[in-house]
């Protein structure tokens, strides 16, 4: 699993980072485009369409603002006022959840510590723990207030979830217990992101949204499981399957703990982001539906002058070869993926 | 459903500061650096003001291709709510300027 997630991460971070620079920068209404301009104007997509002129209105007083410092203390703040500011209409409810899942998690956790004296080592583990839960719980929150996005995520995380828990059996003890045939579970947790990932770029119409919708899928199963593997931590205790010969019984609690860190909070969210994000560009690549609404879009001259000389003509040039280059890459890439996933999917077959 | 809580001594300063030259047209950044507020907390502010109809907003045009800016200036309503603001309670906002440690 391990060799598999190491595998599919240089593939996936590749193919978005392409797809990323192949998108290149929206055209907003700032001039300058530096990095607190593109925090900003992420952070203002997130408002409410009834707020939507106070993100216009913190864009266009950022432009007039000189000093890299000042910029960043003005775009921080707004970003950070844009990501709370009410109204959250529907996405209210789901934010609510998802921080009840996490604080849910964090406290289990702390009552474990107590509970059973772990000491220095478990308040580390927790503290690790909240800092992931906290940081999925607020990326989750970002990705929840994205129209058409918490529906088909949150639906996603489910079935990532149900996949994830299948290998378990289900029960409190095989989440504890240690996975000893390590590629079987392989074709649905790989394939389970994959379905999400294309049926979210069907479902959103584009690859932003499936790679979205990906990322949430990925975060909300892991809060999920996260909150499940503790629970089953706190109600085997020291009991359930064998520990590590040697180990007092608070070890052995806490080494769970951090098993499940490892398993729910990074392999989860990992493999599932990166598998989702690749299945949502390939679905948008590969996708007649997709592509023909692609095409359709009218290309719109960029450059200050529009005059349409030499100038423009090379710099269209220089362009085009920039996009075949990036094309080609990306289908490397997309090859590459796809031939890992069918070589592990033929040695989990065979072990299997 | 719109809560009308008290104002804080935040949201006190900047109705005052507002309220110097009610006339005046003010940009969110100028009452960041007079009310050495972060602009963290004056969005908040001003949105909450402007839902309660003692703030007006407006636009100014962008020189060429930049974009325009924001402005704001209180309402009549929102001149009267300063006017009728305890004395003691805008002048304890008013005194106790808070220290911060960025926004220069």
């Amino acid at each position: 699993m391990l060799s598999f997630v190491v595998m599919m991460c240089p593939v996936g971070i590749g193919v978005a980072l392409i797809r990323r620079h192949a998108r290149g920068v929206p055209s907003g209404p700032a001039v300058r485009d530096d990095v607190p301009a593109r925090l900003l104007r992420w952070a203002a997509g997130l408002l409410s369409a009834r707020r939507g002129e106070w993100g216009q209105a913190m864009l266009g007083e950022l432009d007039h603002i000189e000093g890299r410092g000042a910029r960043w203390r003005f775009a921080v703040g707004c970003a950070g006022a844009a990501l709370l500011l009410p109204p959250w209409g529907r996405a209210g409810p789901s934010v609510g959840a998802i921080a009840a899942l996490a604080a849910g998690t964090a406290g289990l956790c702390a009552v474990e510590v107590v509970r059973y004296g772990l000491g220095g080592s478990g308040w580390v583990t927790a503290a690790v723990m909240l800092a992931f839960l906290a940081g999925f719980a607020l990326a989750a929150s970002v990705l929840l207030r994205r129209p058409g996005i918490a529906v088909p995520g949150l639906l996603g995380g489910l079935l990532v979830a149900a996949a994830w828990l299948a290998m378990s059996g289900f029960t409190f003890y095989g989440v504890i217990a240690p996975v000893t045939a390590p590629f079987r579970p392989l074709l649905p947790v790989a394939g389970t992101p994959l379905l999400v990932g294309a049926a979210g770029t069907l479902w959103g119409g584009n690859a932003a949204a499936g790679r979205r919708i990906a990322r949430l899928a990925a975060l909300s199963a892991s809060l999920g499981l996260g909150l499940f593997g503790t629970i089953a931590v706190a109600v085997l205790g020291a009991g359930g399957p064998p520990g590590t010969p040697g180990w007092t019984a608070g070890q052995n609690i806490n080494d769970r703990l951090g098993n499940n860190i490892v398993e729910f909070l990074v392999l989860l969210p990992l493999v599932t982001a990166t598998i989702g994000w690749a299945a949502a560009a390939a679905t948008a690549r590969i996708s007649p539906r997709l592509t023909a609404s692609v095409a359709s879009v009218p290309v719109v001259a960029g450059g200050s002058g529009g005059s349409g000389g030499s100038g423009g003509r090379h710099e269209a040039e220089a362009a085009s070869r920039v996009r075949t280059w990036r094309g080609t890459t990306y289908r490397l890439l997309l090859c590459a993926a796809t031939a890992a996933a069918v070589l592990l999917a033929v040695v989990a077959w065979l072990r299997g | 459903m719109q809560r009308n809580r008290p104002p804080s001594a935040q949201a006190i300063g900047v109705l005052r500061a507002l309220a110097a030259d009610p006339e005046r047209w003010r940009y969110g950044y100028d009452l960041v650096t007079e009310v050495h507020l972060k602009s963290g907390s004056l969005y908040p502010i001003l949105v909450r003001l402007a839902d309660r109809g003692l703030l007006e907003t407006s636009w100014e045009p962008g020189p060429g291709s930049r974009p325009p800016r924001h402005l704001y200036r209180l309402t009549q309503a929102g001149r009267e709510y300063v006017a009728a603001l305890p004395a003691a309670r805008a002048d304890r906002a008013a005194a106790r300027p808070r220290t911060r440690w960025s926004e220069a």
